[in-house]
């Protein structure tokens, strides 16, 4: 009897469940578990709940108490939320399918004609879920892991059976850990430059939500963006990760997508923005809608890609409590997870200073009468003398601009150097002796450019083509080019980094192909980004050199011995408060990091504060020629480079960062804290903290005083 | 106002603005930052203003700002009908309201008397610092004003003598003059209609009724304006030439604001009282130059949805305040304020010296800007201008031709060559005359030993080789001229070889003219900048099309020459060209601006010559009376043009041929692949 009303009363309430949340007075973040959600896994940190009818999950961290949710159960009155937003909050996932107009909409599991199989497994649970009204298959893989949960979609389980419906986006637990307004101080962390806060508001300046394509925009997709050399792009999403914390040193998540972020989206939504909900999430994209023209006169039809994108989902979600609840304690997780993986490494030991990155440029070419004529700007000779005469051991030099006729020409397939700037011989001896000092030598290279105007490629069959058919282009570094399909790239790239590793014995700065990922739509093999990822790690992971990259991308960092260029900020949006050193903590002791060259620094005094506080190596840009020589060139975007003016500033630059930041080389960030309005102290694992005051006044704690503008060491206390 | 009050006010606006500045944001600005450099092109350097921070202000679409030296912030709130008075960080006062309609301009004096300008009421309103209303001023009823001219006030400005200055929009007469009573002074620096040929043949051709459908061709009206610490007036002026829409205007009424790349669409423009100029367009770019007309950094970002800070949607006021742009944006409602970098405040104060005329104190400045940024022309040319002071004409020499500034070269050339000159001309006066004595002894001792009869054997016979007798015949041109086309048309004398020779050789001769006439004198900077192509495909094109036009006019006009007299002849006719002109060209590089005279005149005569040439030519050759050879010459020169034309029109044929089957091939591949 007492079985049947048990029964009665769990069925009336499954029942009253699939209308979506009611509106009833309840709680902001209740640690209570309603009814609906059953036990699915337990280990000795996390509880896991699910809700079979809405895929919702709760996770219990058992060493804090706190319980997550994935999204609304019930709504509370001044919630503005429709209908559709309701069912989007508490369902498990929502997609957006497109019809054979391209026209999307969005649905969600609670809100609409769903087949759904729920089947509990050892340490989670596996869904299936058909929209019959569409046609539309997802299937849902969630389980229990050591430090969160795993929820994976794989490709094998989407089927799309009504042609005229097809699925475009799918948001992943978009609820997840969401916050009513300012009811939980704390903040969402995006991976915006090198990471970026926003603060958890009832109000924002932001008109609309931030949303970023992870790794860039699909140029296979748009085929060029617009070039305007006026504005300065904000930064790409180079980590496929976000997080919240609700409460700073309580509770706090970390998202890390491990596959899949080749077509995913991140989307953030402060209170205030069409809801009054602080919330941010993955998407991913399945199928795109884009204009195909018909005519030249641009007159043309929106048509939906041909093939649906395939790829598997999978995310993991790591808790965090206490101490580690802070963006430090989120990039450490990252640095775990990176660890775990196998993609960072310790490196060796190597020299006690800290690293200085010099990029020469060789040369480049500039046309005189009929022909073009190489301006040499600096020979290895040359190259040679500067760094004798700097007496830095720990140098990485990057030789720019060395192929036959310089920076602005296309390097062949096998290495050549330019005949005004030495012979190889001279080369490898000077990359032999540099690298025996303790030094590196690499070569600079972008794999991926075919210069618009550039000679050694057939632009019929080596070139990657866009949906519609046409080249896309880009930009770098002044160059305008197009992008070679991956057997041209794989072709050149190997013949080239065989000569370079064997003859030189150096090693290879790339550029390019850690960073832009395409897809390509060539008849004669599509490539799709996910594809083109993991056929850009296999060939990278042959090379048996040294490889370097320019703000690379997280599916390089197994093959990175050093990054370059790393963001020393945010984008500077207006709805963002911080900008935090995510990036930089997550790789510190692991990859030396290198910022960009201060050469280009309108505020040398700031750039180098910001060095320090962020445990980031300088760089500089050089060359012995007087920059004068190149302004009828392809690079006079390098308007300031002679070693003759630039040589000292480099020598006592060095200086002053060697002597706060070697102490604390190879080591881990631990912790990060504000002591006071612009003064910041980095803890790291050896017991040392570096405090940096950005203050015209200085600092005093105690007996400790830090100058104005300047940094200090001191032994600091381990959390 | 006693020193002490400045001193005062000024701490007290450091402090209330600096309770508005924020510390600098880490981000990279979005947008990149622009300086001049070589041949006019804007090259990039480092930032010279980071954006510190964006105010929203509790306004509806503020069309003016103005900010007072203690840092109180008045902006006109035009879609609230009111001025409000904004300072540390909140609003202070209020006034107009209930008053005014919708106050789109806006100047405060140093008593704190507002000056608006209402487009609602088309009035100027004047409170003072407590907001009591003083005066209103309405259209001006003086006959000078106009019996037709409408008073639309948008902007004001007010000098030291407290004369308003009044845009009126639309007005084409310039800037509305009143003094403080109300009264109409008179109109200032009106802007110039353009004329163009269009214009020009449309007044020919059509009739009174024809033209008064046209818009009426009137000068553009100024968009805004304001007044320096010397009361001379700037104005800018939407939708004109970009290098001329920022005009100063002396107490004359002259502009000596120099043609330097600007836009079409500035908003405002602000006056400093260090002599920085800056400009506000509606793109979001700010541009700023020094009082004297040169552009120092281009910088400025639209905002495209992005919401970055530094974006600007639709600036509508820009103001300098203690090294900061302040600019008010009517879309956002709100302020961007931009902070100056350290690379800026490095150029601004080596500016400072160099306007004043310090240029040796300048110097130091100026050398650390080059480290940053070596294209930076005003760089080289504070430092070309320097080494001249101190009389280093050498180093002054290279620094004007990196500058670009010929003026300069000239003089710093000529210092040079005056130098030369006087060290060396008593040692070359002697050697003149020692050279005159040995020479008149010379000739009197060879007429009596015949010493150079061998070397005449050997001319003579040299002087039968047919090229050497071409190349000789060249100089009997000069003297006598018909006479030698006729030995041409008899075959007498002249080959076809050499022709082609002289036509090679003129080519050549101009190519390496342009590269070695001097800097002051050449249109080219660098040798880069010759189009080596378009210089050698051009006189070969034209020789061509002459040759042949004249031939063919000259069948149907009864001339005698046949294919090979025209060729010959007019090669023979370019002799000028290709005795003259390297010659020329190598003597340039010893003359200074102030013997252009020279260098002109000899030029026009080498032309004026060669065209001599070739109308004698066309008449010997052809055998025709002046007014035929004149008539023959027209209608070659019309038929030169025809073959370009024909030439043209095939090409844009062949262009839309391609293009069709082009496109025709791609819709096919597209539909099949459906």
């Amino acid at each position: 009897m007492k079985r049947i009303f048990y029964l009665l009363l769990v069925l009336g309430m499954l029942s009253g469940l699939t209308g979506g949340p009611r509106p009833v007075a309840a709680a902001a973040l209740s640690q209570d578990l309603p009814p609906a959600y059953r036990l699915v896994a337990e280990n000795t940190r996390f509880a896991l709940y699910a809700n079979p009818e809405t895929l919702a999950l709760k996770v219990l961290d058992k060493q804090s108490g706190y319980l997550w949710h994935s999204g609304l159960d019930e709504l509370a009155p001044g919630d503005r939320l429709n209908k559709s937003w309701a069912a989007f909050a508490s369902s498990g996932f929502s997609i957006e399918y497109l019809d054979n107009k391209a026209i999307n909409r969005r649905i969600s599991i609670s809100n609409s004609n769903c087949d759904l199989r729920f089947t509990p497994v050892a340490g989670g649970f596996d869904a299936e879920v058909t929209f019959v009204d569409f046609g539309i298959t997802l299937g849902l893989q969630v389980r229990l892991e050591e430090s969160g949960i795993s929820v994976q979609v794989p490709a094998a389980s989407i089927r799309q059976e009504i042609p005229d419906f097809r699925l475009g986006l799918l948001y992943l637990y978009p609820f997840f850990g969401a916050t009513r307004g300012d009811e939980v101080p704390g903040y969402m962390f995006i991976p915006d430059g090198s990471g970026t806060l926003i603060q958890l508001r009832a109000t924002t300046k932001a008109k609309t939500m931030f949303y970023g394509k992870y790794y860039g925009p699909d140029l296979g997709m748009i085929t060029a963006l617009p070039h305007n050399p006026a504005i300065r792009r904000p930064y790409r999403l180079t980590l496929p990760v976000l997080g919240m914390v609700h409460g700073e040193g309580q509770n706090a998540y970390l998202a890390v997508v491990a596959q899949g972020a080749s077509y995913g989206e991140l989307h953030a939504h402060p209170a205030g923005i069409i809801t009054n909900f602080n919330f941010l999430y993955n998407a991913f994209i399945y199928n795109e809608s884009y204009f195909q023209a018909t005519n030249r006169a641009g007159a043309g039809v929106t048509v939906i890609q041909p093939q649906t994108n395939a790829f598997d989902v999978e995310v993991h979600y790591r808790f965090l409590s206490g101490q580690e609840a802070t963006y430090t304690g989120m990039a450490r997780a990252y640095q775990r997870y990176l660890v775990e993986r196998g993609i960072l490494r310790r490196p060796a030991a190597g020299s006690p200073d800290i690293g200085l990155r010099l990029e020469f440029l060789g040369g480049d070419k500039e046309k005189v009468l009929f022909w073009q004529r190489m301006i040499p700007m600096t020979t290895v000779a040359q190259l040679q003398q500067i760094v004798t005469d700097l007496g830095i051991a720990n140098v990485e030099v990057v030789y720019y601009g060395w192929q036959p006729l310089g920076a602005s020409s296309m390097p062949g397939r096998s290495l050549r150097l330019e005949g005004q700037l030495g012979n190889l011989t001279e080369l490898r001896e000077v990359a032999q002796r540099l690298i025996a000092n303790g030094g590196q030598f690499s070569l600079y290279l972008d794999p991926q450019a075919a210069f618009v105007d550039g000679k050694g490629y057939s632009s019929g069959g080596d070139l990657a083509l866009s949906i519609t058919r046409a080249h896309p282009q880009g930009y770098n570094r002044n160059m305008p080019l197009y992008y070679f399909n991956f057997a041209a790239l794989q072709k050149r790239y190997r013949s080239l980094s065989a000569d370079v590793f064997s003859q030189l014995g150096a090693g290879l700065a790339l550029d390019g192909i850690g960073a832009v990922l395409y897809s390509d739509f060539s008849e004669r093999q599509v490539f799709n980004r996910e594809q083109t990822l993991r056929a850009y790690q296999q060939l990278l992971a042959e090379s048996e050199g040294r490889l370097a990259f320019y703000t690379p991308n997280d599916y390089v960092f197994g093959v990175m011995s050093a990054y370059y260029d790393i963001p020393l900020g945010d984008s500077g949006y207006l709805f963002t408060d911080q900008a935090v050193p995510f990036l930089q903590i997550a790789l510190a002791g692991y990859v030396p990091c290198y910022g960009p060259a201060l050469n280009f620094s309108a505020d040398l005094e700031e750039d180098l504060l910001r060095h320090i506080d962020y445990g980031v190596y300088p760089s500089y840009f050089l060359s012995y020629e007087v920059t004068g020589k190149i302004l009828n060139t392809r690079s006079d975007w390098i308007y300031t480079s002679s070693y003759a003016q630039w040589g000292p500033i480099v020598a006592e630059t060095y200086a002053r960062l060697n002597r706060v930041l070697a102490p604390v080389k190879g080591q881990e960030i631990v912790a990060r804290e504000q002591l006071a309005p612009g003064v910041w102290a980095t803890t790291y694992a050896n017991g040392k903290q570096i405090v940096v005051n950005f203050n015209p006044e200085p600092f005093s704690s105690g007996a400790f005083v830090v100058n104005a503008r300047d940094a200090a060491l001191r032994d600091g206390v381990l959390p | 106002m006693s020193r002490l009050k400045v001193i005062c006010l000024t701490l007290l606006g450091m402090i209330s603005i600096a309770l508005l500045l924020p510390a600098p944001a880490a981000a990279d600005p979005p947008y990149t930052t622009w300086a001049l450099g070589p041949q006019g092109r804007l090259y990039r350097t480092q930032d010279a203003y980071v954006p510190l921070a964006e105010v929203d202000l509790p306004v509806s679409n503020p069309e003016d700002l103005f900010i007072t030296p203690d840092g109180a912030l008045y902006i006109a709130d035009t879609g609230n009908g009111r001025v409000i008075k904004w300072q540390g960080d909140e609003l202070v006062a209020e006034y107009g309201k209930g008053v005014l309609g919708n106050p789109t301009g806006l100047f405060v004096t140093d008593d704190g008397t507002l000056y608006v300008a209402d487009a609602g009421h088309n009035a100027i309103f004047i409170f003072d610092a407590a907001g009591t209303l003083l005066h209103q001023f309405g259209r001006p009823t003086e006959p000078l004003f106009g019996k037709r001219a409408e008073f639309l006030p948008r902007k004001v400005a007010v000098d030291a003598r407290r004369n308003l200055y009044i845009i009126s929009e639309g007005s084409v007469n310039g800037v509305v003059q009143l003094n403080l009573a109300g009264n109409f002074i008179g109109y200032f620096g009106a802007n110039t209609a353009t004329m163009s040929l269009k214009m020009i043949l449309q007044r020919m051709f059509l009739t009174e009724e024809q033209l008064a459908q046209f818009i009426k061709n009137e000068a553009a009206s100024p968009s805004n304006l304001d007044l320096d610490q010397r009361s001379l007036l700037y104005t800018v002026t939407a939708g004109t030439d970009p290098t001329r829409s920022i005009r100063k205007f002396t107490i004359a009424g002259k502009n000596i604001f120099p043609d330097a790349p600007g836009s079409m669409t500035f908003r405002d423009i602000d006056v400093s009282a260090d002599g920085l100029v800056a400009a506000v367009d509606a793109n979001g770019q700010i541009y700023e130059y020094v009082e004297n007309g040169t552009l120092l950094f281009v910088f400025g970002a639209p905002d495209q949805g992005e919401q970055r800070l530094g974006t600007l949607r639709s600036p509508s006021a820009i103001q300098r305040y203690q090294d900061s742009l302040y600019v008010l944006d009517k879309d956002k409602n709100a302020l961007v304020i931009f902070g100056i970098t350290d690379f800026a405040r490095k150029v601004h104060q080596g500016v400072r010296l160099y306007v004043e005329g310090f240029y040796t104190e300048a110097e130091p400045y100026f050398n650390e800007v080059l480290t940053y940024n070596g294209s930076f022309l005003m760089a080289y040319q504070a430092l070309a201008d320097a080494y001249f002071k101190q009389g280093d004409y050498r180093r002054a020499l290279t620094a004007y031709h990196y500058a670009e500034d010929r003026k300069g070269y000239s003089q710093a050339f000529w210092e040079l060559r005056n130098t030369i000159l006087q060290q060396s001309l008593s040692p070359f006066l002697l050697a003149m005359v020692a050279l005159s004595i040995g020479r008149s002894v010379g000739v009197r001792l060879e007429r009596r030993y015949r010493w150079f009869d061998p070397v005449r054997a050997w001319w003579e016979r040299v002087r039968q080789q047919k090229w050497v007798d071409d190349a000789l015949f060249m100089f009997r041109f000069i003297k006598q001229p018909a006479d030698s086309f006729y030995y041409i048309k008899k075959d007498l004398r002249g080959s076809l070889g050499f022709a082609i020779a002289i036509y090679v050789w003129v080519i050549v001769s101009r190519l390496l003219g342009l590269y070695l006439t001097s800097f002051v004198f050449s249109p080219y900077a660098t040798p880069s900048e010759i189009h080596a192509e378009i210089e050698i495909l051009l006189p070969v094109l034209l020789i061509g099309l002459w040759n042949a036009a004249n031939y063919l006019v000259a069948t149907i006009q009864d001339g005698e020459g046949r294919v090979r007299d025209v060729v010959i002849g007019t090669a023979y006719s370019l002799f000028p060209l290709a005795l003259f002109a390297l010659p020329i060209a190598l003597l340039s590089n010893v003359l200074s601006l102030n013997e252009i005279f020279v260098y002109n005149f000899s030029t026009s005569l080498v032309w004026a010559w060669t065209g001599l040439m070739l109308v004698i030519m066309v008449m010997e050759i052809h055998n025709y009376s002046f007014k035929e050879t004149l008539k023959s010459i027209l209608v070659t020169l019309f038929t030169m043009a025809m073959f370009v034309l024909t030439a043209y029109i095939f090409y844009v044929l062949f262009t839309q041929l391609y293009d069709f089957v082009v496109s025709i091939i791609q819709e096919i591949g597209l539909r099949v692949a459906r």
